[in-house]
C-alpha cells in the first residue's frame, strides 16, 4: 500500500469538491459543536444536581409576634410547640437531619446577605427573625412528603423547600441540553447526507481512474480508500473546528455560569471537555466513514 | 488459458442472448482475432473474460481458474493477470506517459524502485521510447494506443485482451500497433483481439473465431476475415 499515492488521490479529490468539502466541514463542525454543548449541559447538570441536593434544606419557619401568617394567629411560637414539632420532625420519614436555627443566629445570617443594604439591615430587629427548623432531607428529589407533613402546623408559618427554587433553573437547562441534542441529531444526518453527495461527486469526477483501476486489478480497498479519506478528513478538520468551539463554549459560558451556580466542585472540568470533544470527534469520523460507504457501495461497483 | 464450456449470457431486459451456447479454447501463448458484426457477442466474451460479467449457464476457466467459483474478493487477482485495451485508449488525461503506465503498477501497490525500473522496459517495447513524458493530447491515436498498450502489459499479464484496438486509427498506424501486438504475443502472452478490421486479420494470418448472434459460426487456424466456404 503505497500512502503517498493515496493522500495525492485524496488531496486531489479534496481542492475538486473545495465547495463541497467546505459545506462538510462547516455541518460537521457545527453538528458536532451542538452534540458536544448538549452532552455539556447535560454533565454540567448532573454535576450541578448532586451540589444542589446536599445543600438543598426544607426550611420551616415558625410564627413570630405579629405574624401576618393565618397559621400563626398573631402569636408567636411557644416553647411547647416547639418542642412537638421537633419530636414530630424527627419522627417524620425521609428526615435526615434537622438543626435548629434562633433568633439571633437568623439576624446574622440577615446581615450577611444584605450586608450591602444598610438602611434594611439597620431597621430590622433581632426579634423580627423568624426561628426556623432546617431539615436535610435524605432523598432531594422526596421533600414533599416532609413539606406536607410540617404545612399548617401549630405554630409554623411558612414551610420553604430551596428545591422548588433551583427545580425550574435545572428544567430549563434540561430542555436547553435536550433542544442541543435535537437539533445536533438534525446536523449529523445533514452531514452525512452532505458527505454522501461529496463522495458521490468525487466518484463521478474519477470514473476514468477508478475505471482504469478496477481494469488493472486494484484491489476494492485500494480503489476505495481515497474517497473514504476524503469524507473522514473532512470531518476531522471539522471536528477541530468543533473541539474549539467547545473550548470557547466552556471558557466563555459554562465557566461564567458556574460562577453564579456553585463552587468549583460544581464546576465542568477541562477532563470533562476533552472526553466530549473525543466522544464528538469519534461520532464525527465514524459518520464519514459511514457515509462514504455506503455511498461508495453505490456509485462504485468493483 | 481460456476455456468457455457451453456458455450463455442474456443480458437483463432482452430475450435474445448476447452468447448463445458458446464453447471455446484458448490455449496459452495463442493469439486469436474475434470477429463478427456489432452485436455478435464479441465484447460480451472478453467482459465475461474479465469476470466484469456472469454467464447464465455454462462454465468458463481462465488462467485455471473457474469464475463462478472465484471470490468477488479475488477478481483483482485474477484482472492482474489480464491486461486490456480498447478501442478509445483510456488514458488518464493529465497525466503524462510514464504516469500512465507507472498507474496501473501503483494501485496493485508495486514498489516504486520495481515501477522505475520496468515502466521504461514497457515503454520502449511500445515504439515509445523518448516521449515518456508527453501527454496524452501531444500524441497521436496510435502514440495513445501504444501508451495503452503499454499500461496493459507492463503487469506482464498472461492473457491481454484488446477490444478494437484498430477501430479509432487509420490503416497504415494499425499495422505498427499489431506489430507491437504481435511482439507482445512472442513473450509468451496470450492475445484476444475482438476486431472489425477485415485487413489486419487477412494480413496476420492467425487464428480465427467468428461470432454471429452470439453463436461461433467459424473457428479456423491461419484463418482470414471473409467467409472460407
Amino acid at each position: 500500500m503505497r500512502a503517498n499515492f493515496i493522500f495525492s488521490e485524496v488531496w486531489i479529490g479534496l481542492r475538486r469538491n473545495l465547495t463541497m468539502t467546505i459545506a462538510v466541514v462547516i455541518t460537521v463542525a457545527v453538528g458536532m459543536a451542538m452534540l458536544g454543548v448538549g452532552l455539556m449541559i447535560n454533565a454540567q447538570v448532573g454535576m450541578m444536581k448532586g451540589y444542589w441536593d446536599d445543600k438543598v434544606e426544607v426550611s420551616v419557619f415558625l410564627c413570630t409576634k405579629g405574624s401576618a401568617m393565618e397559621s400563626c394567629k398573631g402569636k408567636e411560637v411557644s416553647n411547647a410547640q416547639k418542642e412537638a414539632l421537633n419530636t414530630l420532625i424527627k419522627g417524620t420519614p425521609g428526615v435526615k437531619e434537622v438543626f435548629f436555627e434562633d433568633q439571633s443566629a437568623a439576624y446574622q445570617n440577615f446581615q450577611k446577605l444584605y450586608a450591602t443594604n444598610k438602611a434594611l439591615v439597620s431597621t430590622a430587629k433581632v426579634e423580627d427573625m423568624p426561628q426556623s427548623f432546617r431539615i436535610k432531607v435524605a432523598d432531594p428529589n422526596n421533600y414533599k412528603a416532609v413539606v406536607q407533613a410540617l404545612q399548617g402546623q401549630p405554630g409554623v408559618s411558612q414551610v420553604l423547600d430551596q428545591a422548588q427554587l433551583v427545580g425550574p433553573f435545572f428544567e430549563m437547562l434540561d430542555k436547553l441540553a435536550f433542544y442541543a441534542l435535537a437539533v445536533a441529531i438534525i446536523l449529523v444526518l445533514a452531514a452525512a447526507l452532505l458527505i454522501g453527495n461529496t463522495v458521490r461527486l468525487s466518484a463521478f469526477n474519477r470514473r476514468r481512474e477508478t475505471g482504469i483501476m478496477r481494469l488493472v486489478g486494484a484491489s476494492n480497498l485500494y480503489i476505495q480508500l481515497p474517497f473514504v479519506m476524503e469524507g473522514v478528513i473532512a470531518g476531522l478538520i471539522g471536528g477541530v473546528f468543533a473541539a474549539v468551539i467547545l473550548i470557547v463554549t466552556k471558557v466563555f459560558l459554562f465557566e461564567e455560569l458556574g460562577k453564579y451556580l456553585g463552587d468549583a466542585t460544581a464546576q465542568l472540568g477541562w477532563n470533562d471537555v476533552a472526553q466530549t470533544i473525543t466522544i464528538t470527534m469519534v461520532i464525527g469520523v465514524v459518520i464519514c466513514v459511514l457515509a462514504s460507504f455506503v455511498t461508495l457501495r453505490r456509485y462504485l461497483r468493483v | 488459458m481460456i476455456h468457455f464450456d457451453n456458455v450463455t449470457k442474456v443480458y437483463a431486459n432482452q430475450n435474445r442472448p448476447a452468447l448463445d451456447h458458446v464453447s471455446v479454447d484458448v490455449d496459452k501463448g495463442e493469439f486469436v482475432f474475434l470477429v463478427g458484426p456489432s452485436g455478435s457477442g464479441k465484447s460480451t466474451f472478453l467482459r465475461l473474460v474479465l469476470k466484469e460479467e456472469r454467464p447464465n449457464s455454462g462454465a468458463i476457466h481462465v488462467a485455471g481458474k473457474d469464475l463462478a467459483r472465484l471470490s468477488n474478493f479475488k477478481v483483482p487477482h485474477l484482472r492482474r493477470r489480464i491486461g486490456c485495451v480498447f478501442q478509445d485508449f483510456r488514458l488518464l488525461p493529465n497525466k503524462n506517459v510514464y504516469e500512465n503506465v507507472a498507474f496501473a503498477l501503483e494501485v496493485i501497490g508495486k514498489p516504486r524502485r520495481f515501477i522505475r525500473k520496468v515502466v521504461p522496459e514497457v515503454i520502449e517495447l511500445v515504439g515509445l521510447e523518448g516521449k515518456a513524458h508527453r501527454m496524452p493530447d501531444e500524441l497521436s491515436g496510435g502514440e495513445q494506443q501504444r501508451v495503452a498498450m503499454a499500461r496493459a502489459f507492463v503487469n506482464r499479464p498472461m492473457i491481454l485482451l484488446a477490444d478494437e484496438p484498430t477501430g479509432n486509427i487509420d490503416p497504415a498506424t494499425s499495422i505498427g500497433i499489431m506489430k507491437v501486438l504481435d511482439r507482445i504475443n512472442r513473450t509468451g502472452t496470450t492475445v484476444v483481439m475482438a476486431t472489425h478490421d477485415a485487413a489486419i486479420v487477412d494480413s496476420m494470418r492467425k487464428r480465427v473465431v467468428e461470432l454471429e448472434d452470439g453463436k461461433i459460426v467459424r473457428d479456423q487456424s491461419r484463418g482470414v476475415y471473409g467467409q472460407a466456404y
